[in-house]
């Protein structure tokens, strides 16, 4: 009789802890990062022993331990899925920024205005109010080179924040995973503490794959080995060591690199938020070079006409624009309106055939259509980032189901759960009950 | 497959996060009457809007250099009328002239006349037109004309005054020189220009004595003149002809742009309206239908 009590007892314990584990996913339902546990159960079998041969005894129920219902697999899928969307949505981000940029001053609309503002001068060349329309139109184009390259280094620095910003995320979280990875070596497997070292060794790998691709392996104990870029890439984090990732800015390209246990390692990121970076100063860099090809050209074809024509004063004309540091730090250098030089070379005050030749540098030139070549290849770059940021969203998202389906808590198997444990757990003190009526009826035999 | 009640949750946000953005984008479409917000919504719209602003700006300054261009011939048009008047006013004064029945006295007056035609060319010559400047100047020059001590009246700039852009790659020439309007008329005595002949005669004129000689070739000579005077004034008005085509077209071209542009880029009110119910109802519908999801819990029934 004191087996039936005994069982019935393991049964209340078995049943209470299982009932905890319920209560416990119902608790962090909505917790980001949260694996879905269960209690497993495993029947007591004593034996007679392997010598008597006897029957084998049925001495009730134990907790063999807490599991974690996480599937690795799918797990990796959300991480891979995750480092590219990461990487596109990164891409956007600049390209909307440069396509915000290349069309916030407007260049082609100024270049068209300053090229219009010509052709009024051309109408009536002596006149003092065309002529000083021109000028401001001429100043109008210069500040809008000047406003797009800053705007553009605007990007960039905005760039090298997310950059710098990323590296150093990715270095804590390299240092708080070789904790977890220190705690899951000396945490009892089975355990809901070795479970929440792992939930949380599962979140930082998740938040790394935003930043950058990642290979993770992990060893019996659940301990994570990190390589960034690929399976071939620097180690991050192993075991219970951790390194450090650095951004480097060259001119217009950047660079990461990974110093561990002493040895830097280039790091190439193929996902993630950092190859969005890469990326995206790439972009930078190849906008800014196309506008200052454009911005150059004006100014020295611009400067070219002015010196080959007369001024007003008969003069050969002074240069209209002077540059800067980078070509498109453009000032206006001509501030009396008098001195365009609207005609040939002796051909009188009357005399616009100068404007002529500029008007020919309109055409040849092509300004205004490389500037609209220029703002349309950036955004049909960002057009098709944002269908393939999109696609790439779905197919997260896809992956995401496909491991919450697994891992995620539903409130009513829980709660179907909670009602066959509580019953499993009445049943089980029933037997108690039971036990001890049986037991006391032999007590009462007189 | 099991739906966590976390992605439940997290679904239906982003479902009903992106139908407010549709109906928040469609509702920009609206407000601004502009489909696209930036050249990444449509790049080949972009591009082709790119154009059609480009050459709408150049279609503009073009625009005003016709106008200006009308008016300075409108202005040529009137003085060459009245040059021919006093042409003609001339030819009959000098026909008189050479009438044996006058006096020395008589032909000094008529030869004093025949002064003033030369002063009503010389200031119609130098006339400011819409630009301030002489309205039959040469290239050069502060004036067309210059009025020596002497009283003979000379050219003072030389050559064609410049011509003005009305388009892409087209010129018009608005005004003519005064070289080109009065000069290189064909004499007796080799080519000469109006205010010489004009010169010769009056000094015929003023020295009295016999004047057939003198008067009879400036009559040719005028006659000549009043040829060539009519000849530019019929430039003057097939200018002016052109013009006003090129006018035309312009406007048609204009008009065409515009078109093109509001076909591309404006929001068809109508079929956006309908696109805007429409998510509106499905955003309505899905809040409907959380609300309703999210109440059902087994937890309900746990008595």
């Amino acid at each position: 009789m004191s087996d039936l009590l005994g069982i019935g007892a393991s049964g209340v314990r078995a049943y209470q802890s299982a009932l905890t584990t319920v209560s416990d996913n119902i608790a962090n339902a909505t917790t980001t990062g949260y694996t879905r546990r269960t209690t497993t159960l495993n029947e007591v079998v004593a034996g007679g022993g392997i010598t008597s041969g006897a029957a084998v005894g049925v001495n009730g129920v134990a907790v063999a331990g807490t599991a974690r219902l996480a599937d690795a697999v799918k797990a990796a899928d959300v991480r891979a899925s995750s480092a590219d969307l990461a990487k596109s949505e990164a891409g956007v981000t600049t390209l909307t920024s440069i396509q915000s940029a290349l069309t916030g001053s407007a260049v082609g609309d100024r270049l068209a205005d300053f090229f219009n503002a010509a052709t009024a001068v051309a109408a009536d060349p002596t006149a003092s109010a065309p002529r000083s329309t021109m000028l401001e139109a001429a100043n109008s184009v210069a500040a809008a080179f000047t406003a797009t390259g800053k705007a553009l280094d605007n990007v960039a620095a905005d760039l090298d924040v997310t950059g710098e910003n990323g590296v150093e995320t990715l270095t804590s979280l390299g240092t708080a995973l070789a904790k977890v990875n220190d705690g899951l070596g000396r945490a009892t497997a089975g355990t809901s503490g070795a479970a929440q070292l792992q939930d949380q060794r599962d979140q930082i790998l998740d938040q790394m794959s935003a930043i950058s691709d990642v290979s993770v392996t992990t060893d019996a104990a659940g301990r994570a080995t990190v390589r960034l870029g690929g399976g071939s890439g620097p180690l991050l984090v192993a075991g219970s060591a951790s390194g450090a990732v650095t951004y480097v800015r060259d001119g217009g390209s950047v660079s990461f690199a990974v110093h561990f246990a002493g040895d830097i390692t280039t790091l190439t990121p193929g996902g993630g938020a950092l190859a969005g970076v890469s990326d995206g100063a790439a972009r930078i860099a190849d906008a800014r070079g196309q506008l200052e090809a454009i911005a150059g050209n004006f100014t020295s074809g611009i400067n070219a006409v002015q010196a080959q024509g007369a001024d007003l004063g008969g003069k050969a004309g002074a240069a209209m624009f002077t540059t800067g540091v980078t070509p498109t730090d453009i000032t206006l250098s001509l501030t009396d309106p008098s001195g365009i030089a609207a005609a040939a070379v002796g051909a009188g005050t009357r005399d616009n055939s100068n404007l002529a030749a500029l008007a020919s540098l309109r055409t040849s030139g092509k300004f205004e259509s490389d500037t609209t070549t220029l703002v349309a290849g950036s955004a049909a770059t960002l057009a098709s980032r944002k269908t393939i940021a999109d696609a790439q969203s779905s197919i997260r998202d896809g992956a995401v189901a496909a491991r919450d389906a697994v891992s995620g808590v539903n409130l009513d198997n829980e709660a179907v759960d909670l009602m066959r444990f509580q019953q499993a757990y009445s049943a089980s003190s029933r037997v108690i009950q039971v036990a001890r009526d049986t037991f006391q009826s032999i007590l009462d035999i007189r | 497959m099991q739906i966590s009640t976390n992605q439940f949750y997290s679904n239906t946000a982003s479902l009903m996060q992106k139908l407010t953005q549709s109906t928040n984008d469609i509702q920009t479409q609206i407000s601004t009457t502009r489909k696209y917000a930036a050249p990444s919504d449509n790049v080949v719209a972009y591009q082709q809007l790119a154009t059609i602003r480009q050459s709408t700006a150049d279609g503009t300054a073009y625009a005003a250099n016709v106008s200006l261009a009308q008016s300075l011939l409108q202005q040529s048009d009137s003085a060459l009328t009245s040059v021919e008047s006093d042409l003609t006013k001339a030819s009959e004064l000098v026909t008189q002239a050479n009438s044996d029945t006058l006096t020395d006295a008589q032909r000094k007056t008529i030869s004093t006349q025949l002064k003033g035609v030369m002063d009503d060319f010389a200031s119609l010559a130098n006339t400011r037109d819409a630009r301030g400047q002489p309205l039959f100047g040469a290239a050069t020059g502060d004036s067309a004309v210059t009025k020596n001590a002497n009283g003979t009246v000379s050219f003072t700039g030389t050559g064609t005054p410049a011509s003005i852009p009305i388009g892409d790659g087209a010129t018009i020439q608005p005004t003519d020189s005064a070289e080109h309007v009065f000069g290189g008329i064909a004499t007796a005595s080799g080519t000469s220009d109006v205010f010489s002949i004009l010169s010769k005669v009056t000094a015929a004129l003023d020295a009295g004595g016999s004047v057939t000689a003198a008067a009879g070739e400036a009559g040719t000579s005028l006659t000549a003149a009043l040829t060539q005077v009519t000849g530019v004034h019929g430039a003057v008005g097939a200018r002016a002809a052109r013009l006003d085509l090129v006018a035309a077209t312009m406007k048609t071209a204009a008009t065409d742009l515009e078109a093109t542009r509001s076909e591309i880029e404006d929001t068809d009110i109508s079929t956006a309206v309908i696109d805007l119910q429409k998510m509106s109802t499905a955003l309505q519908a899905t809040q409907a239908s959380f609300t309703k999801l999210s109440a059902l819990s087994l937890f309900d029934y746990l008595k």
